[in-house]
């Protein structure tokens, strides 16, 4: 009782937080705010024509949404590279920036919920997916596993973020028998995660251009890249809007992890690419298609290129210890980062993994505008939930809140 | 004590994951030729049949090659039946000046002069029937005999099942056509044509 | 406009916590509504006009934006059902019909008589909508029975009956062409090279110098789609044809994505089928009329297959190219093509199994 009473009065307190600020503040969450109204008015748009509204076709089935969701997927399991050094290598640097992170990672995992609905053709009857009510195709199929272990990893990093805010917001210390045990478990739980997810297509013989080994590895690698590198971002952007203290080595040991990252996924894309063309099979026709066009085809061309040389420069200058600890350097470098990974692992691998279809036929795919607008809603979605949970958290770290018994 | 019971846990879920992660799948065949060999050992028919499908049809039936099936009949189709009705005479006879000319529009457009003419098929003594390479009689309803001389192995495919087409059912008891359903005897070359459609919604998607 | 506002849009979240409770027939807690006024007037004090009601109260942006659609919501279902005295007989039954149909469950797992009923829902839906009376069969695979198909190259002359034979019978949408069946037109000389090979050709068939073959859902008997489908929407009948329930399928397409023959269509648009061009012999699980979102493909022509008929395809083809039949009778011409002629099927190496063969004479 006395806990349901505390609950309420942080939920009180953190609705007050969160509509309460300065005047940039109000003006990045009513712009929020628009972005997502124009979001859900395409989304009825979609729900109302079917999803002839999207772009996408018999040939190429999975477009936009889905490559979002692959891409974010990956995000909210980097979250866990900041929960593993604090609580499995017990390095206390790590410690203030882990509640963000898995502030990223709820935020990122509502994405990518978002995204599957709005991809569905019948959003309305999915519980028939429900275990129990409805069917649920376990263990055969990959898409079981992935919702399985997806809304496994909303509950972990939901509860366990919860409880110690919970116990700080009250005064008291956090137990760590509680939360260290959660907090393993999902550092594993989130290479499970992007593993499923890669599983997904990794398993499907028809497609070729999935069905190789490295796929699984090369988005760990491309997550542990791109998720913390986002982390980096909104840390310093947290140091600067906020009272939250974030000492610089902070920063600097998770531009450690995506240099790494980054290191190692330019080494998968290098094995990746003598794979496809050094002997050229007929397999290897998507990875034509992509980097260098197909009869003609080549609507691909300018952004994977893009995204590769974005990849290659923020990898070397990440390498380069004088580039990396210079902020403003690094900033930039995990800036191009994100938005090269962004790329690469959204539309640049879901898109060429259609095309040429199962008969060589190729069909290009063009995002519509609808498309374009629920997608941008959604994102708008995630930095709108994330920015609620990080005021609140941030509110409650540096104590400016507190329960007050009344 | 936490890392341990953490560990110990992982270990158990993690082996009860393997286990229930098995795919199920119903009565395996290694392949589609064992699955067809193990199940029709006992074939026992189905409840299935065509009759009611081929009811309506005037059919014979047929045995070659140790294969039972029904053709339709030719006799009841063909609109100037019996031909001795105008055949009364030979057919040296008929072929003068001022008796009327039938069939005149029948050119023989069938392998070369060396191989066929009219008296190959056709008995000119007896118009009803027709007549085998070593002048055996051929019933009308039976005219596959002729062509299964020259083309043994469509013959062979037909009396199968490649060949040629089935009328209406799937299900025993088989009726199939018979070679002159689809090939006209006198000029059996099929003629070019267009396809029956032609798809926009192909050509938008691949622009 | 409250006078103690102190941003442009900040709520006041001060300490009121009481919640003006009221429960009035349209669900909205505060203001928007005209009983909550006259409520209100019996206990608290009146400070506040209707227009404070509605902009001063007290609750976060998104609770706002929560009570106001759920608001909607109520505010629309309460309009219909107090309409439903002068509802007629018809449209309540619509309704009845329409909500047991979006509450049942997965066709493979009822049982006969569940099947039945949902296929008597399904025809009286459509006799109240158009007036209109068709026959729906939820016929079961029959024993003894696994369908398989063979394919004549040398034959096949690329007319295209078949391909129209199949959108009439299995009544697939006009507007977006949908076709089960491709034909493609293919270079002697060059083997099978779907590269190359035109599948929307119009010219004179057959033409110089090429060949032609057909594919569609090739039902095979380890299908990869029925592998991934999350909620079993699609399945492999007993009698060997994969299948889909329309009513189940939630249109994630997966099963698109794992198919290797490019088997599955998407309806990614309301199917629209002329109605004098609706096949009236349906089955639940072939050709009866599919909605917006959902999978379908060819089912080998359940309604006619599972009668004893030939698909459209084998019926309309004039060469005799298609064959189908039981493949576990030993006398049919299925195992007579497959015991006599040299057959293969496409992409062998995925271990997919398909029931449908290729051969030439």
């Amino acid at each position: 009782m006395r806990r349901l009473r505390v609950f309420g009065s942080l939920v009180k307190d953190s609705l007050d937080i969160i509509t309460h600020g300065s005047k940039k503040y109000h003006l990045w969450m009513a712009s929020l705010t628009l972005v997502m109204l124009v979001g859900m008015y395409c989304y009825s748009i979609q729900l109302e024509q079917g999803l002839s509204a999207t772009g996408m076709t018999d040939r190429v089935s999975w477009g936009l949404y889905i490559s979002n969701f692959t891409f974010l997927v990956g995000v909210a399991a980097a979250a866990v590279m900041l929960v593993m050094p604090t609580y499995v290598l017990k390095d206390i640097d790590f410690k203030q920036a882990v509640l963000i992170g898995e502030g990223i990672a709820v935020a990122a995992l509502i994405m990518c919920l978002a995204f599957v609905i709005a991809d569905m053709g019948g959003p309305s009857v999915l519980w028939h997916m429900i275990p129990g009510i409805g069917v649920f195709n376990f263990p055969n199929s990959m898409l079981t596993w992935d919702v399985l272990v997806l809304n496994g990893y909303l509950f972990l990093n939901i509860t366990i973020p919860f409880y110690i805010l919970f116990r700080h917001y009250q005064g008291k210390k956090s137990k760590s028998s509680v939360y260290v045990p959660g907090a393993l478990l999902s550092v594993f739980w989130a290479v499970g995660i992007h593993l499923v997810t890669a599983f997904l297509y990794q398993g499907l013989q028809a497609r070729p251009f999935w069905n190789n080994a490295l796929l699984g590895p090369r988005f760990l690698a491309s997550a542990f890249a791109a998720g913390p590198a986002l982390i980096i971002l909104v840390l310093a952007i947290i140091r600067t809007y906020t009272a939250f203290k974030i000492e610089d080595k902070t920063l600097k040991k998770i531009a450690m992890v995506v240099t790494v990252a980054a290191q190692i996924n330019l080494i998968m894309l290098v094995s990746e690419l003598f794979k496809e063309f050094y002997a050229p099979t007929h397999h290897s026709e998507s990875a034509y298609y992509l980097f260098f066009g197909l009869d003609g085809k080549t609507a691909l061309l300018p952004w994977i290129w893009t995204a590769i040389s974005l990849n290659v420069l923020a990898t070397v200058i990440l390498t380069f210890h004088k580039l990396r600890n210079n902020f403003k350097v690094l900033f930039f470098a995990c800036l191009i980062l994100f938005v090269a990974i962004w790329i690469e692992k959204g539309f640049g691998l879901i898109i060429p993994g259609f095309i040429p279809g199962p008969y060589g036929k190729i069909a290009e795919y063009t995002p519509t505008g609808i498309e374009i607008g629920v997608t941008l809603g959604i994102w708008a979605l995630g930095a709108f939930i994330f920015t609620i949970l990080a005021k609140t958290a941030i509110k409650i770290e540096t104590g400016a809140i507190r329960y007050n018994k009344k | 004590m936490n890392n341990r019971v953490v560990r110990k846990y992982g270990i158990l879920s993690f082996i009860v994951l393997l286990c229930i992660s098995c795919k199920h799948h119903e009565a395996e065949y290694h392949s589609i030729t064992d699955k067809i060999e193990t199940e029709s050992k006992d074939y026992q028919g189905t409840s299935i049949s065509s009759y009611e499908h081929i009811e309506d049809l005037k059919t014979m039936e047929i045995t070659e090659n140790g294969i039972t099936f029904l053709i339709p009949t030719r006799k009841n189709e063909i609109k100037s039946y019996a031909c001795t009705e105008c055949h009364s005479k030979p057919l040296s006879e008929m072929q003068s000046v001022d008796l009327k000319k039938a069939h005149w529009n029948i050119k023989l457009n069938h392998a070369n002069a060396n191989t066929m003419n009219c008296v190959t098929c056709h008995n000119g003594n007896d118009m009803d029937e027709l007549r085998s390479l070593t002048m055996n009689t051929i019933d009308f309803n039976k005219s596959y005999q002729l062509c299964s001389q020259c083309h043994n192995k469509q013959f062979t495919d037909w009396v199968g099942g490649a060949h040629g087409k089935r009328i209406n059912s799937w299900a025993p008891p088989r009726a199939s056509m018979t070679c002159v359903n689809c090939h006209d005897p006198h000029k059996p070359h099929f003629e070019s044509k267009w396809p029956e459609r032609y798809n926009t919604q192909k050509v938008n998607e691949r622009k | 406009m409250s006078n103690d506002t102190k941003k442009w849009f900040s709520l006041n979240l001060g300490s009121k916590k009481k919640q003006k409770e009221t429960t009035c027939g349209c669900g909205k807690t505060d203001g928007g509504c005209s009983f909550a006024n006259t409520y209100n007037g019996m206990g608290e004090e009146r400070h506040k006009d209707g227009f404070d009601q509605v902009f001063d109260v007290q609750m976060g942006r998104r609770t706002a934006f929560k009570k106001l659609t759920a608001g909607l919501l109520i505010g629309a279902g309460a309009v219909s059902t107090s309409c439903s005295l002068i509802t007629d007989d018809d449209t309540k039954e619509k309704a009845q019909i329409d909500w047991e149909e979006q509450f049942k469950g997965n066709y493979k797992l009822m049982t006969d008589e569940e099947k039945k009923s949902t296929v008597d829902r399904l025809v009286r839906s459509y006799q109240l909508r158009t007036g209109k009376t068709i026959s729906m069969s939820s016929q079961n695979a029959e024993e003894n029975v696994l369908f398989g198909y063979a394919f004549n190259i040398s034959k096949c002359q690329g007319y295209m009956d078949c391909v129209n034979a199949c959108v009439e019978e299995n009544n697939q949408d006009r507007k977006s062409e949908m076709q089960y069946i491709r034909i493609h037109e293919m270079e002697d000389g060059k083997g099978f090279n779907f590269n190359e090979a035109d599948d929307n050709y119009y010219h004179e068939v057959p033409a110089e110098g090429h060949f032609y073959m057909g594919t569609q859902c090739f039902h095979c008997d380890n299908p990869p789609c029925v592998e991934v489908c999350p909620v079993e929407a699609t399945w492999r009948e007993e009698d060997g044809l994969v299948v889909i329930d329309y009513d189940w399928c939630v249109g994630c397409r997966y099963c698109m994505a794992a198919c290797p023959y490019d088997g599955r269509r998407f309806n990614w648009s309301k199917p629209e089928v002329p109605e004098n061009e609706v096949n009236k012999n349906q089955h639940y699980l072939g050709n009866r009329l599919r909605k917006k979102g959902v999978m379908e493909k060819c089912t080998f022509c359940v309604q006619r297959s599972r009668a004893g008929k030939n698909p459209a395809c084998v019926e309309a083809c004039p060469t005799g190219a298609r064959i189908f039949g039981n493949l576990l009778d030993p006398n049919s011409s299925i195992r007579w093509v497959l015991e006599n002629k040299k057959v293969f099927r496409l992409k062998e190496d995925l271990g997919t199994e398909p029931k449908f063969w290729y051969f030439m004479d």
